[in-house]
């Protein structure tokens, strides 16, 4: 059985004058899940993040968080949701021990024991330095270890591994899990698909402002691919009932998008002219480049 | 701690260097304006214990012109608190905290960080305008301390009361307030801090030289004068008078709090409704 929503947006616009930001966006996130938010700079991400956390005001459309509106119930809403900025900027006066203090106070002190723990511990940060001598990556990483140790049921994280170093992302990764281990739901916003792959139950890839289209990587559902390479160059006739779609010519061999039974393929294939054959699940990367990659679908309605 | 009184720490903590040195430069003129004071006190019973002739000549020329009473010590001390040094502390003070309080922290990309934890928008703007409020108090309390404290170990003819000299610093104190309402209430509407600060500091230019336009003998006669007048918020300072009998005391304190009051209302509506963009 489907997990409650914590997150549900419908018809979600946020236009600045001609330009739009975000069009339309409608989607539910579940509570407990990683969901994957993908798409290239200036694809509406961030402006969806932000309007969920009621730093904007939606022109269109609304958005609910834990059944909180975000505009009208902001504040309840930051109560139960954690934000990790995609550029991370710091008061560098301060100690990262002044602050860590000064943002977990602001939530009441709850889970500055956890931050400590995580900055100094898992991300190996001096919290005695002032944050102005830190690296962007360790600005980023104080940054993460605020937010993980918020005590949240949600945690938004904005491109979280866009200064890291490969351990580092790693260990985001990690943490990310364990988020989920222990029930919270995390929106991972970000540029890297293996990662994004690694850790999110659902993705959603994003275009333009709007929304294209949601994948389920969680089940394993997703689209078969077929390569095939054929014995003779003789045309060869394919059965409609199959649900091979040819996808692209690659050199001798065809890819097919497969939306048909895997019995009614193989039997077709035991009896078929076929020199060489390839069974495969699409990737994150290849669904992704259906939406930006140089042969991308036409824009238009979202596909589930 | 309360949210509240974090960020009303935090914000203290950015701006203690520039309080603090302010407020020395100011108590250091304060003491200074009282020193020059005791000094020209001095010499002026000094001249009139002369038995030079001409110096008798000059007090009777003097007498004939309906000058029989030398003005006070306070209102001696208090006429050097107009100096532009005084009101470009008190202005870089109350445009600084209000180009920093919204537009800043949005061009930084700290506001982000703030306002992503449960904390109200009017929490935030009204720490903002706490610690703001508290340096227009302490800016002018620097000047009076300096004052007080020099009174002590200098000798003036008529050495006035730390009650006398506060009506003139609690003046100044108001006075930074419309300053610092009309830049909050810039800063409220953008997300780079130039912006703010420009318009701060060209009102405030603006309606200082009016003020000088205004009190300009030479200009008496020009019929735009008492638009200049009008115009003005300097002309709701007037330390001497205060010292002397007082009367302006309420209104200019009604004109410079009610502007300064406005303004800050309007800063906390805008900021409340408007969006926050990433920064610039």
């Amino acid at each position: 059985m489907d997990r409650p929503s914590v997150i549900v947006t419908e018809g979600l616009s946020k236009h600045y004058g001609a330009v739009v930001a975000l069009d339309g966006l409608s989607l539910e996130v579940r509570r407990g899940e990683v969901f994957g938010l993908l798409g290239p700079n200036g694809s509406g991400k961030t402006t969806a993040i932000r309007l969920l956390l009621g730093m904007l005001r939606a022109t269109a459309g609304w958005a609910k968080v834990d059944g909180l509106d975000v505009w009208r119930e902001s504040l309840e809403v930051r109560r139960t949701v954690s934000y990790l900025p995609g550029e991370i900027r710091m008061y560098g006066s301060l100690t990262g021990l002044g602050v860590l203090r000064l943002l977990s106070g602001l939530r009441g002190g709850m889970g500055l024991d956890r931050a400590i723990a995580i900055a100094e511990r898992v991300m190996d940060l001096d919290l005695r330095r002032r944050v102005r001598t830190y690296s962007t990556g360790m600005k980023q990483k104080l940054a993460l270890a605020l937010a993980f140790g918020d005590p949240v049921d949600t945690l938004i994280l904005d491109e979280p591994t866009s200064a890291l170093d490969p351990s580092a992302r790693g260990i985001v990764l990690d943490l990310v899990r364990q988020a989920r281990s222990e029930g919270q739901t995390v929106i991972f916003s970000g540029h890297v698909l293996s990662e994004v792959e690694q850790v999110a139950d659902r993705v959603a890839i994003m275009r333009k402002g709007q929304l294209m289209h949601v994948e389920n990587l969680a089940t394993g559902v997703r689209l078969r691919m077929v390569l095939l390479r054929f014995a003779s160059n003789e045309t060869v006739s394919i059965p409609p009932e199959l649900g091979l779609v040819p996808r692209e010519a690659n050199g001798p061999g065809l890819l097919f998008e497969h939306h048909g039974s895997l019995q009614g393929l193989l039997s077709w294939l035991a009896s078929a002219p076929v020199a060489d054959v390839a069974i495969g699940v699409e990737d994150l990367q290849s669904l992704y480049d259906r939406f930006h990659g140089p042969r991308a679908e036409g824009e238009g309605g979202i596909e589930r | 701690m309360k949210p509240f009184r974090m960020l009303v720490g935090k914000h203290l903590h950015d701006t203690r260097w520039s309080l603090v040195l302010s407020a020395a430069a100011l108590f250091g003129l304060g003491w200074l304006f009282v020193f020059v004071t005791a000094l020209n006190e001095q010499r002026f019973l000094e001249r009139l214990s002369s038995s030079d002739q001409d110096v008798q000549n000059q007090m009777r020329w003097m007498r004939n012109l309906g000058v029989t009473e030398s003005p006070s010590s306070a209102s001696l001390i208090v006429l050097s608190w107009s100096h532009p040094f005084i009101f470009f502390l008190i202005s870089m003070w109350a445009i600084g905290r209000g180009s920093a309080a919204i537009a800043a922290e949005i061009e930084r990309g700290t506001m982000d960080l703030l306002l992503s934890r449960p904390i109200g928008r009017g929490t935030y703007l009204a720490a903002q305008v706490v610690v703001a409020i508290a340096g227009l108090v302490v800016l002018p309390g620097g000047l009076l301390a300096g004052a007080a404290f020099a009174i002590r170990f200098n000798t003036l003819r008529e050495p006035p009361t730390v009650a006398v000299l506060m009506l003139p610093a609690l003046n100044l104190a108001a006075l930074g307030l419309p300053i610092y309402g009309y830049t909050l209430f810039a800063s409220a509407f953008d997300h780079v801090r130039w912006r703010p600060n420009s318009i701060g500091a060209g009102l405030t230019a603006a309606g200082f030289v009016a003020y000088v336009v205004s009190i300009v003998p030479v200009l008496d006669d020009w019929k735009w004068r008492p638009w200049f007048e009008r115009v003005s918020i300097f002309k709701a300072y007037n330390p001497v008078e205060l010292v002397t009998t007082g009367e302006t005391l309420a209104r200019n304190a009604a004109i410079l709090g009610g502007i300064g009051a406005g303004c800050i209302a309007a800063a906390f509506v805008v900021f409340a409704i408007r969006d926050l963009p990433a920064n610039a």
